[in-house]
């Protein structure tokens, strides 16, 4: 049981690194690699400070500008600097690699001993008066790992109404349409190239909270944290529009969320049964190949059938 | 209200795809004026539009509009004072967005985008009114996603966006030429009305000589990146396309000669 609360948990922690990559790759249409070397900027940026006596919430606010500023720079990087947009994330993600290693000081920062959010919530769990585990489905579940789940879902379901809320302003209906109709919008006066910096610090920031929240429930920051991540991220976007659809601006947030949840159990699924841990990257790529090419392999084979029935 | 003096504009300079699009054009429109503008492909007529919206630089010269120099400002700077409508039906729409969301955009066209909700306020009455005016019934489908209208819908729209706040000038880009009869028909009536009733300065590139003799009350004709021709006042009102095609035929003679004229000179001398 512990097993599944804790895929769930970094299941919703990882949401939000989904949203992120929602935001770039969907509405904006921009491959952003600067995802990966923010997850691990939020981790490091988090892990630091807590560990020097930072309150959690601080830090993690911190890691979240952190992020936003890296984003800033890959927007700037490809909107003024006109460099191709892959390469813009490449290069801050490269070079947030040697940043990240200053941030900590050294590859490695463990919290085992400090306070986090996690500590936080256990607390509350034990204000509950519920003890030390409840049962469900006959099972012992242990409180404290509950109140995790609880807080972290709550936290993340806020995030995504903000998010939402957001995207139906003036400001961000201008940047779902920049991504939508570039032209359109710097004709009817908004900078394409200033809404998509904002659009990535957005993004980031958002990717970086996922890292900041996600070395806290681990109890440890690493700097290889954010290696895989954005496949991992685009995953999840890609499950949840399957789940749910793309129809709506609500669906693809809260699909973003239901793919992060899924994916993460299904892989917690496959290791319980004896997958091999250094082959998940690899399967997870093989997963997104397949479901970028397979909407056009369906819709060929659609086309096809009706002919030939015809034949036959 | 738009003073063009002695714009120049080549592309590809220096290389073998060389274009001088733009040859030292002077334009002035009058307030409340509407312009046609006409020439044969490759006379430089969408460039003059492009370069009075910004959409690039000039290499000289200097454009006023509504007596701000803008020679220098960027194009999503120019919008607050320029509404547009493309050739490309799909140019003009987002298309992943409603058409209410699209109009919403539009009614902060050069304003501060600010995080008050996009949809709020009066601003829907105010939509299914004017949408109404269309006479295309989709009032009834403010929510729904721009993409699932036909082109003519979408540039019906384009226009009521690019003219939702007064814009000091309209720039139409061969509005119609992407639809079909019927559609291009009915949104060049819904232009002519709109821009009469608003008493908006516009500048329309066309190729259909119907409409350039119909509609406007000055036409300037575009020939190698220079104006050519500029008739208005009464001059404008007797135009029949005949004599814009007369004028076409002449400018294609007078080429011809030039090349002609050059061999057999080219011959005699070198």
């Amino acid at each position: 049981m512990s097993l599944v609360l804790s895929a769930l948990t970094i299941g919703i922690i990882l949401s939000l690194l989904a949203l992120g990559v929602l935001i770039s790759f969907r509405i904006f249409t921009f491959p952003d690699m600067t995802a990966e070397g923010t997850v691990t900027l939020g981790a490091a940026v988090s892990a630091a400070l807590i560990v020097h006596g930072y309150n959690p919430a601080v830090a993690t606010a911190i890691a979240v500008l952190a992020g936003a500023a890296a984003g800033a720079v890959t927007g700037i990087l490809h909107t003024r600097f006109k460099i191709n947009g892959l390469l813009s994330g490449i290069l801050v993600m490269t070079a947030l690699y040697s940043i990240n290693l200053h941030i900590m000081g050294r590859s490695n920062i463990p919290m085992m001993s400090v306070a986090t959010f996690v500590t936080w919530a256990g607390e509350l769990g034990a204000a509950t008066g519920l003890g030390e585990t409840v049962r469900f489905l006959g099972r012992p579940v242990p409180v404290n790992d509950l109140a995790v789940l609880t807080v972290t879902l709550l936290f993340v379901v806020a995030v995504a109404v903000a998010l939402l809320a957001f995207f139906r302003t003036h400001l961000g209906t201008a940047m779902r349409a920049t991504g939508d109709n570039p032209q359109m919008i710097r004709a009817l006066g908004a900078s394409d190239g200033n809404m998509i910096t904002a659009g990535l610090a957005l993004s980031n920031g958002l990717v970086a909270l996922a890292g900041a929240l996600l070395a806290q429930y681990q109890g440890f920051a690493d700097v290889q944290m954010g290696i895989g991540m954005l496949v991992w991220g685009l995953a999840s976007v890609i499950i949840g529009e399957a789940l749910i659809g793309t129809g709506k601006l609500g669906h693809l947030l809260a699909g973003a969320i239901f793919g992060s949840v899924l994916f993460r159990l299904l892989v917690a699924v496959a290791l319980r049964w004896g997958l091999d841990p250094n082959d998940l990257k690899l399967i997870t790529a093989g997963f997104v190949f397949l479901a970028l090419v397979s909407p056009g392999l369906i819709k060929k084979l659609r086309l096809r059938t009706p002919t030939e029935a015809r034949h036959a | 209200m738009l003073d063009v003096q002695n714009i120049r504009k080549t592309f590809n300079a220096g290389t073998a795809n060389e274009v001088r699009s733009l040859q030292g054009i002077n334009l002035k429109i009058e307030e409340g004026s509407f312009v046609v503008v006409i020439g044969s492909n490759g006379s430089g007529k969408s460039t003059l539009l492009n370069a009075v919206a910004g959409g690039f630089y000039v290499d000289e010269g200097r454009i006023d509009i509504d007596g701000h120099d803008v020679t220098r400002w960027p194009e999503h700077q120019r919008a607050s004072l320029v509404g547009r409508v493309f050739q490309n039906p799909f140019s003009g729409t987002a298309p992943h967005l409603s058409i209410a969301e699209n109009l919403a955009l539009a009614s902060r066209r050069g304003k501060v985008r600010g995080l008050t909700p996009a949809l709020g306020g009066g601003l829907r009455q105010q939509m299914l009114d004017t949408v109404k005016t269309l006479g295309m019934g989709l009032e009834s489908r403010l929510d729904n996603a721009i993409g699932s209208l036909s082109g003519g819908q979408r540039q019906a729209l384009t226009l009521l966006m690019a003219t939702w706040l007064k814009p000091r000038m309209l720039l139409l880009d061969e509005h119609t030429a992407a639809l079909d009869p019927r559609s291009a028909e009915q949104v060049i009536r819904i232009t002519d009305r709109i821009v009469a009733r608003d008493r908006l300065t516009t500048m329309m590139v066309t190729h259909s000589m119907q409409q350039a003799v119909t509609y406007g009350d000055r036409l300037v004709m575009l020939h190698r990146g220079k104006i050519i021709q500029d008739f208005s006042g009464a001059e404008k009102r007797r135009l029949r396309p005949e004599d814009l095609l007369a004028r076409f035929e002449e400018v294609r003679r007078a080429d011809l000669l030039d090349v002609s004229a050059a061999e057999l000179l080219r011959r005699r001398y070198v």
